[in-house]
């Protein structure tokens, strides 16, 4: 999918994190912040890496302020952003791209 | 008992407002007083017990009350004014906030910019951003004694060419930032160009933008929108920060300014200039205005003579490539503007 304008998903509360896309500069750039960032911060950039690969996402500046989630809601922030982006909010591929 | 509940404080809403008021108060904060949303989170009785506010690409005035700090209020109020200014397009963020409250924005993904040792930091949801734009700078910096001078030039007058000309005069290169906020009569595009009009006779000029970073409306607000004393005076300090990191990165070792005899936002921020950047090893350089017929030339002067139609005055106040411009379709929905406005005398 492509990055067509900047959109964001989640909160900066605690146990979800904030992700913000935008169109790249011709490849995946990623700025990672969070408060696990020692502990986590490779599982993280993994988890948000993986589904962006799953979407297709290849240009992209992704910025992500983690407030400790889990992979699992990550992986829902980094989607809904990205479909926002697309303006696509309905007939979402459930089970498909996004599973 | 229900979850606390964030909602937009609308200005006409008096009760609301005087319970924002009121935290903000006890946490030391005055309201500024150009804002464009406020919001205000609040408990079940719907006292307001956190409040953040936004202005431009910026977001200010945040407060959470006493006892019910330690509860991440704050990561609500600040993801509910970033959902906010995402809203409106807006996506490079900026804030600025007392020092020792920094490191809690630092943890929502803010990085520090500048910061008024003790007072206010300011800060943008950029890791690379202020770095980003320092390092472009450098690929423009030169041998020799470089200056610097910004101006806004709304338009560009003989007052600011002869700044330009006597700056340039002075040093080896002269790097000159227009300031690129869309917050004045004349829009950037058409300030940039007469200002490289203006100065195209000067080949030791090298043009920038001013970008987000100095005087712009997250930076300096109250150069823009009248503010008070104290506000301005702590938005300039922040601002001479912000122009010792490019000084830096240019080589500038001058910094350059025309005499403010009447705009009191601009003769504060040459005063704090000249206590704050020597210390700095910068030079600040006030040079007396040009006159014209008598008195100072002034960009506001020329906007009044615009307002009223006093063309015969203009020629002795502007370089022919802005009266060019001022007589041209172009400029004409700009000087509609200015005679329909109240008051032209600011921005």
């Amino acid at each position: 999918m492509e990055i067509k304008k900047p959109a964001v998903a989640g909160t900066l509360e605690s146990s979800d994190c904030m992700v913000t896309v935008e169109p790249g500069q011709g490849q995946v750039d990623l700025d990672l912040d969070s408060a696990v960032i020692r502990q986590y911060g490779k599982q993280i950039r993994k988890v948000i890496r993986e589904t962006l690969d799953r979407l297709d996402v290849s240009n992209a500046k992704v910025t992500v302020v983690d407030k400790g989630a889990l992979d699992c809601t990550i992986k829902a922030r980094v989607e809904c952003a990205v479909y926002r982006s697309n303006d696509i909010k309905d007939n979402l591929p459930w089970g498909g791209v996004i599973k | 008992m229900s979850e606390p509940y964030i909602e937009q404080v609308d200005p006409r809403d008096a009760r609301g407002t005087a319970m924002v008021d009121e935290l903000l108060e006890r946490e030391g904060i005055r309201r500024d007083r150009n804002l464009d949303y406020t919001c205000a989170m609040y408990d079940e009785n719907g006292r307001a017990i956190a409040t953040g506010s936004c202005f431009g690409s910026t977001l200010r005035c945040f407060a959470v009350s006493g006892a019910h700090q330690g509860e991440g209020l704050l990561n609500r109020v600040v993801t509910h004014l970033i959902e906010w200014q995402a809203a409106r397009g807006q996506f490079h963020l900026f804030l600025y906030t007392k020092a020792d409250t920094a490191r809690f924005f630092a943890d929502l993904g803010f990085h520090e910019i500048a910061r008024v040792t003790g007072k206010l930091v300011f800060m943008e949801n950029r890791r690379g951003g202020f770095p980003g734009y320092l390092k472009a700078l450098e690929k423009d910096r030169r041998d020799g004694v470089s200056a610097a001078a910004v101006m806004n030039a709304n338009p560009f007058t003989l007052g600011h060419q002869y700044l330009a000309e006597q700056a340039a005069a002075s040093c080896d290169t002269l790097h000159l930032f227009v300031v690129s906020e869309d917050l004045s009569f004349f829009p950037f595009s058409a300030r940039r160009k007469l200002v490289a009009l203006g100065t195209a006779h000067l080949p030791n000029v090298v043009l920038h933008d001013c970008g987000p970073y100095i005087i712009s409306s997250a930076t300096f607000p109250s150069y823009f929108l009248l503010d008070e004393t104290d506000a301005m005076a702590g938005q300039a300090r922040l601002d001479v920060e912000v122009f010792k990191r490019i000084a830096s990165a240019l080589n500038v070792t001058a910094r350059w300014a025309g005499e403010e005899p009447t705009s009191q936002v601009t003769g504060l921020y040459n005063r704090i200039m000249a206590e704050e950047l020597p210390r700095a090893g910068i030079r600040f350089v006030e040079l007396p205005r040009a006159r014209a017929q008598g008195a100072a030339i002034s960009a506001s002067t020329v906007r009044e003579c615009l307002r009223n139609g006093d063309f015969k005055a203009l020629e002795k106040m502007v370089p022919p490539s802005t009266l060019s411009y001022l007589t041209s379709e172009e400029a004409a929905p700009v000087i509609e503007k200015l005679r329909r406005a109240d008051s032209v005398a600011h921005g």
